[in-house]
C-alpha cells in the first residue's frame, strides 16, 4: 500500500469539497468495510481518502414521519438493525440486517456505503427496491434525489457521480396492508455472500393482488425488479399457482453469472425457488 | 509425617481451565507476529504468475528504485550463501527462492527488504520477470501417467528417511513415492467373494486458515549466529535444516517460538524460515516475513486425492478383501507428502479385520502449490471413501449401518493389515458410544415434503506416526518452584496446560504452580515436532520421566523434607540450586518390508475417531443443514476431559466446512479463491444445533496414564457421516467433496429424473 492523503472533514460541504470528480484515487470512505479491502487487495490505491467519520448531525439520524422514514447516510447497520423505527416501518430490513455479513461489519458499515457501493451482493438494495426509496446526492453543484429504480447501473456502477456524496435516504411510508420479505441464500458458510437475495411486496384487493414489486440481487450484475413477475402477480389471486408461475418468469428474465457460488444454471434455479419462498412467506 | 507428600490422582483427569487463558483474553499474550526488533528489515515476496515455466530473466530496477527498500534477494543472492538451496523434510527438492524455474502460481521468486512493509509491498509489484512457460499438469491421476509434464529432473530423498532412499537419482517421474501393502492375496478372495463394490472418491483441496499466518523474524548475531524466531510447529526441525542448508554446526542456530494462532500442519518443517535467515544473513540486519491470509494458499495446502477402492464381502456381510489405489495430489514441492502417502495410506483397510488386502499409495507432483500435514494426516481422505462404501455395501446387503461395522469390526489382540496385533483400540466401545449419542435403535424423523432428513455414521483409525522421539526436563529452582522444558508448541490445542498436569501429578503439586518454558532450541530439548496427535502420548512421556527424576533427585536428597522448598534449602543450606530431571521417550518400531509393507510393529498406538450426524436436506436447494453432530473418540484416559471434548468439537467444525463448502477452487494453477472474502470457513451460525464431542477411556498400556493423543481424531469421520446421512435422507450418492448444494441438487434432480441444465 502507497502512502496517500487521509483528511477527515468535519462538514459535508469540506468533504465535497475535498473529493475530486477528475482523479480516480480520491474517494469517500465511512466504514470502511467495502473500501479496506480493496485496499489491501491492492485493487483501488488511494491518493486521497476523505474519511466521513468527523461529519455529524443531519447524516446520522434515523426519522420516522408520515412520509417514511428519513436515514442518514452514516448510519451504521447495526443502528438501523436496532432501531425500533426501521423495525416499525419496515420489518423486512430488520430482518435482513440481522444476517447481513455479521456484527463486525455491521458495526462500522453504514446505508450511505451499502448503497454506494454498488456491489450486487448486498442485502438491502433489493428490499429499498421492493419498498420504494430514493436517496439525496450533494455534489458541488448542489443536491438531488435519485429514485432507487434509477440508482443501481451496473457491477460497482451507481448513478452517484465521481465527487458526490449520498447524504440520506428516504424510504416510503409503507401502506398498513403491504406485505413483504427478503429471502436471502447462501451456498457456502451461513454468514457467506447472498447466492440469490429475492425481496417481494404486495398488496391485495379483495381477494387479487392489487400491486406487486420483486427484485433479485446477488445472482445478477445488479440488484434489479423483475417487471414480468410483477405483471403475473398483479391482479392475480395470491395462490401457490401464481406465486409459482411469477417465480418462474423472475427465473427466466434473469441473467446470471457464473461464479465459485454456482453454475449460472443453478442459480437460475435458485432465483425460481427464492422467488416464490418469499412470496409464500410475505407478511 | 515427615516426607514429601506425592499424593496421585489430583491433578490428571481433572477438566482445569488453560494456563494462559487470562493473557489470552486480555491480549498479553506472546505471538511471534507482534515481534518488532531494532533495525528490523520487512520482507515481501514476489510471486510466480505462471504455473510451470523456465526463469528466463529477473529485473529488479524498478523494486531498488521505491525509497525505503534496502534489497531485492533472488536466487543468485542465495546461491552466495547456500550453493545448494533445497530443503524439505523427505526430500530436498524445494529451492529457497525459486531456482531457475517455478513449479507452482504463487511460488516464492525474489524477496524484498524495505525499511517499511509498505514499501517491500509496493516494490516486490515492480520486480520483472520474464518466464519461458513450459507444460503444466494439474490433475494427480494425470500428473502420474508416462508422458505428464515433469516438474523435477531427479528425485533427491532427504536423509532423514531411510525408507527413502532407494528412490535418489530417479528421472523422467512425477511420482514421489509408491507405498505398497500386501496382504493375503486380493485376486483370489475377490473371484470367491459374494458381493464385489467398486467406487471412486476424491476430495478436493482445502486450506488450514489458522488465524496467525506464518511470520518468521531471522536475527544475525555478529559473533556469526543466528536466532530464527517462527511461528512453528518443528522447532527442532528448524534448526536441523537451517543448519544443513547453511552448513553450520546447530549450535550456532537458536530457534524459539511462542504460542502459535492456530496450526493444523501448515506450520511445520521450513516454511519461512530459511528464507527469512538467507535474507538476514545477507543484509546483515534481522529480516521479518509475514504473511498475508491470503499468501497462505500459495504456501501449503492438505493433499487432493483420488481413492478407488474396491471391497470383496462374503454372505454374511463380512469384508473379506479390500484393494485401495490413492493419488495423492502432492503440488510442486514433497513437504511431507511422501509421510502422508506412506503413514496414512496403510491406514486404507480402517479399523476392519479384512484378510486380504492390497494398498497402492501414489505420492504425485503437479504444478498446485505444495500439499502437507493438515489435522489428519491424509486420513479423512481415505475415510471419506470407505466409511460411504461402507454404507453402500450396507444398505445394498440390507444391514444396518452399525451393524455392518460392528460385524468387521477389528478387535484386539488380532492382526491389523500391515501385521502389527492391535492393542489398545476399542472400536467396540466407540460404536456402542456412538449408537447411544444417536438415540440409534429409536425411530427417526424423515422429514417431509421439501425438507428431508437423515442421518449417518463413520469411524476411521490412524496409527501414530513412528517412529519419533521427545525429550524434555522438569527444573526445580532454589526455591522449590518448578518449570517444564519442552519443545512441543502450544498451537491452541491445550498442549502447556496438558503437560503441566502431567508434571503436576508426579511431583503432587498443583498445576497451576508448574510453569512451561516455551520452545527455545537453546533452551528447551530436542522434540520431533508438535504433530499427528503425538504430544500427549509422546512428550507426556518424557515429561512423566523427566518429573520423576526429578523427584527421585529431591528424595535422595533430601530425605525427609516435607516440600521442594525445604530440599532445596537442606541441600544448598540458602535460596539456591538447581535440580534438573531429564526424561526421553521413543516407542519401539519395525520398519514395514519395503516389498510387502507389512510390520510387527507398525505404531505406538492407534487413535479411532467414530461420527455421527443428523442432516436436513432442502431439495430444492441442496443445502445441507446439520442439525447434529457427534464425535466420539478412544483416548485411552483423558488427562483433561473438557480440553479432549474441545478438541473433539474443534475438529468437527473444521470439518464440517471441509464437507459441506470448502474448496480451493482452480483455474491453469490460479486460486480463484484465496482469500477469505471468498474462501469460505464456518462461522458460528454454521455449528450444529447439537453439537457433541465425548470420549470413551480404556488406559492405553503405554500412554502417560494411559493417555494417547486426541487432537486429529474428531477430523476423521464427520464427512461420511454427513454424506451417509444425505444418503439416507435422500438415496443420492455424491463421490466428491465438498457437498456443495448445487453438487446435492444436481444430484437429486438427476436421481428424480429432471437433471439440471449444464453450465
Amino acid at each position: 500500500m502507497k502512502a496517500f492523503e487521509l483528511v477527515e472533514p468535519a462538514t459535508i460541504d469540506d468533504a465535497i469539497a475535498l473529493l475530486d470528480a477528475g482523479d480516480p484515487g480520491v474517494r469517500a470512505v465511512a466504514g470502511g468495510s467495502a473500501l479496506v479491502p480493496m485496499m489491501k487487495a491492492r485493487l483501488f490505491q488511494p491518493t486521497r481518502l476523505v474519511s466521513l467519520r468527523r461529519i455529524g448531525g443531519a447524516l446520522r439520524g434515523i426519522h420516522a414521519g408520515d412520509g417514511g422514514l428519513r436515514i442518514g447516510a452514516l448510519a451504521t447497520l447495526t443502528e438501523l438493525e436496532h432501531s425500533t423505527r426501521v423495525r416499525d416501518a419496515a420489518p423486512v430490513m430488520s430482518r435482513a440486517l440481522r444476517t447481513l455479513s455479521n456484527v463486525r461489519i455491521r458495526n462500522v458499515a453504514t446505508l450511505g456505503g451499502h448503497l454506494a457501493h454498488g456491489d450486487p451482493h448486498m442485502d438491502l438494495p433489493p428490499i429499498l427496491l421492493t419498498l420504494g426509496a430514493r436517496v439525496r446526492v450533494a455534489g458541488r453543484g448542489g443536491e438531488r434525489w435519485i429514485d432507487i429504480n434509477d440508482l443501481f447501473l451496473g457491477y460497482y456502477q451507481t448513478a452517484v457521480a465521481a465527487g458526490e456524496l449520498i447524504t440520506e435516504v428516504h424510504v416510503s411510508a409503507q401502506p398498513h396492508d403491504a406485505r413483504t420479505w427478503y429471502e436471502k441464500f447462501t451456498a457456502l458458510s451461513a454468514d457467506d455472500w447472498p447466492t440469490v437475495g429475492a425481496a417481494v411486496w404486495y398488496r391485495t384487493a379483495g381477494d387479487r393482488i392489487g400491486e406487486a414489486r420483486v427484485a433479485v440481487s446477488a445472482a445478477t450484475e445488479r440488484p434489479v425488479r423483475i417487471a414480468a413477475a410483477e405483471q403475473i402477480l398483479t391482479g392475480a389471486a395470491p395462490s401457490a399457482e401464481t406465486f409459482g408461475a411469477a417465480a418462474d418468469a423472475a427465473a427466466a428474465a434473469v441473467d446470471p453469472l457464473a461464479d465459485i457460488r454456482g453454475s449460472a444454471a443453478y442459480k437460475r434455479e435458485m432465483v425460481r425457488v427464492h422467488v416464490r419462498r418469499a412470496l409464500e412467506k410475505a407478511r | 509425617m515427615g516426607s514429601l507428600d506425592f499424593a496421585r490422582g489430583r491433578e490428571v483427569g481433572r477438566s482445569l481451565g488453560r494456563l494462559e487463558a487470562a493473557a489470552k483474553v486480555d491480549g498479553t499474550v506472546e505471538y511471534i507476529h507482534n515481534l518488532r526488533l531494532p533495525g528490523m528489515l520487512h520482507g515481501r515476496i514476489h510471486r510466480s504468475s505462471i504455473p510451470h515455466g523456465r526463469i528466463v530473466r529477473i529485473d529488479t530496477s524498478a523494486a531498488l528504485a521505491v525509497a525505503g527498500v534496502h534489497a531485492v534477494v533472488t536466487a543468485d543472492d542465495v546461491a552466495r550463501l547456500v550453493p545448494d538451496p533445497y530443503y524439505g523434510p523427505a526430500f530436498h527438492d524445494q529451492p529457497i527462492l525459486a531456482t531457475g524455474k517455478v513449479r507452482h502460481v504463487g511460488e516464492p521468486v525474489a524477496v524484498v527488504l524495505a525499511d517499511n512493509p509498505h514499501a517491500a509491498e509496493e516494490a516486490a509489484d515492480l520486480v520483472a520477470v520474464e518466464y519461458e512457460p513450459l507444460e503444466a499438469v494439474f490433475d494427480e491421476v494425470a500428473a502420474a501417467a508416462p508422458d505428464a509434464p515433469v516438474l523435477h529432473d531427479e528425485l533427491r530423498p532427504a536423509g532423514m528417511f531411510t525408507d527413502l532412499k532407494h528412490l535418489a537419482g530417479r528421472r523422467d517421474t512425477n511420482v514421489a513415492l509408491d507405498a505398497r501393502l500386501r496382504s493375503g492375496d486380493v485376486e483370489q478372495a475377490f473371484a470367491e467373494a459374494e458381493h464385489v463394490f467398486e467406487h471412486t472418491f476424491r476430495t478436493g483441496k482445502v486450506m488450514h486458515a489458522a488465524f496467525e499466518p506464518m511470520v518468521t523474524v531471522a536475527e544475525p548475531h555478529a559473533a556469526g549466529g543466528l536466532t530464527i524466531h517462527t511461528a512453528s510447529q518443528s522447532p527442532s526441525f528448524v534448526r536441523s535444516e537451517i543448519s544443513r542448508l547453511l552448513g553450520w554446526p546447530e549450535n550456532r542456530v537458536r530457534v524459539r517460538t511462542a504460542f502459535l494462532g492456530g496450526g493444523f500442519g501448515a506450520k511445520l518443517y521450513i516454511k519461512l524460515e530459511a528464507m527469512a535467515a538467507v535474507c538476514a544473513l545477507l543484509a546483515r540486519r534481522p529480516v521479518r516475513i509475514a504473511l498475508s491470509m491470503d499468501e497462505q494458499f500459495y504456501t501449503i495446502t492438505k493433499h487432493g486425492a483420488t481413492v478407488r477402492i474396491k471391497t470383496g464381502v462374503a454372505r454374511d456381510g463380512r469384508m473379506t478383501a479390500r484393494q485401495v489405489e490413492t493419488f495423492w495430489n502432492g503440488g510442486a514441492y514433497a513437504d511431507i507428502g511422501p509421510r502422508v502417502t506412506q503413514k496414512s495410506g496403510f491406514s486404507a483397510a480402517g479399523p476392519y479385520d479384512i484378510e486380504h488386502v492390497a494398498l497402492d499409495n501414489y505420492a504425485v507432483y503437479t504444478n498446485e502449490p505444495p500439499a502437507g500435514a493438515l489435522r489428519g494426516f491424509g486420513i479423512s481422505q481415505l475415510v471419506w471413501a470407505y466409511e460411504r462404501q461402507a454404507d453402500v455395501i450396507a444398505r445394498t446387503l440390507g444391514i444396518d449401518p452399525l451393524e455392518f461395522r460392528r460385524r468387521n469390526a477389528l478387535r484386539n489382540g488380532r492382526p491389523h493389515a500391515t501385521g502389527t496385533v492391535v492393542v489398545g483400540m476399542e472400536v467396540d466401545a466407540v460404536l456402542d458410544r456412538l449408537a447411544e449419542a444417536m438415540a440409534w435403535d429409536k425411530p427417526f424423523d424423515r422429514g417431509t415434503g421439501t425438507i428431508r432428513r437423515g442421518r449417518g455414521i463413520g469411524i476411521g483409525v490412524k496409527a501414530c506416526v513412528s517412529p519419533t522421539t521427545s525429550t524434555a526436563a522438569v527444573h526445580i529452582y532454589g526455591d522449590g518452584s518448578c518449570a517444564v522444558h519442552c519443545s512441543t508448541v502450544d498451537m491452541g490445542q491445550g498442549s502447556d496446560t496438558t503437560m503441566a498436569q502431567i508434571a503436576a501429578e508426579v511431583l503432587g503439586i498443583p498445576t497451576t504452580d508448574v510453569r512451561v518454558v516455551h520452545p527455545d532450541t537453546d533452551v528447551t530439548p530436542y522434540d520431533m515436532a508438535t504433530l499427528g496427535s503425538r504430544s500427549t502420548f509422546h512428550m507426556g512421556n518424557a515429561v512423566r520421566r523427566a518429573a520423576e527424576d526429578a523427584r527421585a533427585q529431591i528424595e535422595r536428597m533430601a530425605p525427609g523434607a516435607t516440600s521442594f522448598r525445604d530440599a532445596m534449602l537442606a541441600r544448598f543450606a540458602m535460596q539456591a540450586g538447581t535440580v534438573v530431571g531429564f526424561g526421553s521417550y521413543a516407542p519401539s518400531y519395525q520398519k514395514p518390508d519395503p516389498e510387502t509393507g507389512l510390520s510387527a510393529n507398525i505404531t505406538p498406538f492407534w487413535m479411532l475417531g467414530g461420527a455421527g450426524a443428523e442432516v436436513e436436506v432442502d431439495t430444492e436447494t441442496g443445502r445441507i443443514t446439520v442439525t447434529k453432530l457427534v464425535n466420539v473418540a478412544d483416548v485411552g484416559r483423558a488427562i483433561n476431559p473438557a480440553s479432549v471434548e474441545r478438541q473433539l468439537t474443534g475438529a468437527a467444525i473444521m470439518q464440517l466446512g471441509f464437507t459441506l463448502f470448502e474448496e480451493m477452487v482452480f483455474s491453469d494453477g490460479q486460486v480463484l479463491n484465496a482469500s477469505l472474502a471468498d474462501y469460505k470457513i464456518p462461522g458460528f451460525l454454521d455449528v450444529p444445533r447439537e453439537l457433541t464431542g465425548t470420549f470413551v477411556e480404556a488406559p492405553h498400556p503405554e500412554g502417560p496414564f494411559g493417555a494417547k493423543g486426541v487432537g486429529e481424531t474428531g477430523i476423521f469421520s464427520p464427512s461420511p457421516a454427513i454424506a451417509n446421512a444425505l444418503y439416507d435422507a435422500t438415496g443420492v450418492m455424491l463421490y466428491d467433496m465438498p457437498l456443495t448444494p448445487e453438487r446435492v441438487l444436481r444430484a437429486i434432480r438427476e436421481a428424480g429424473g429432471r437433471p439440471l441444465e449444464q453450465a
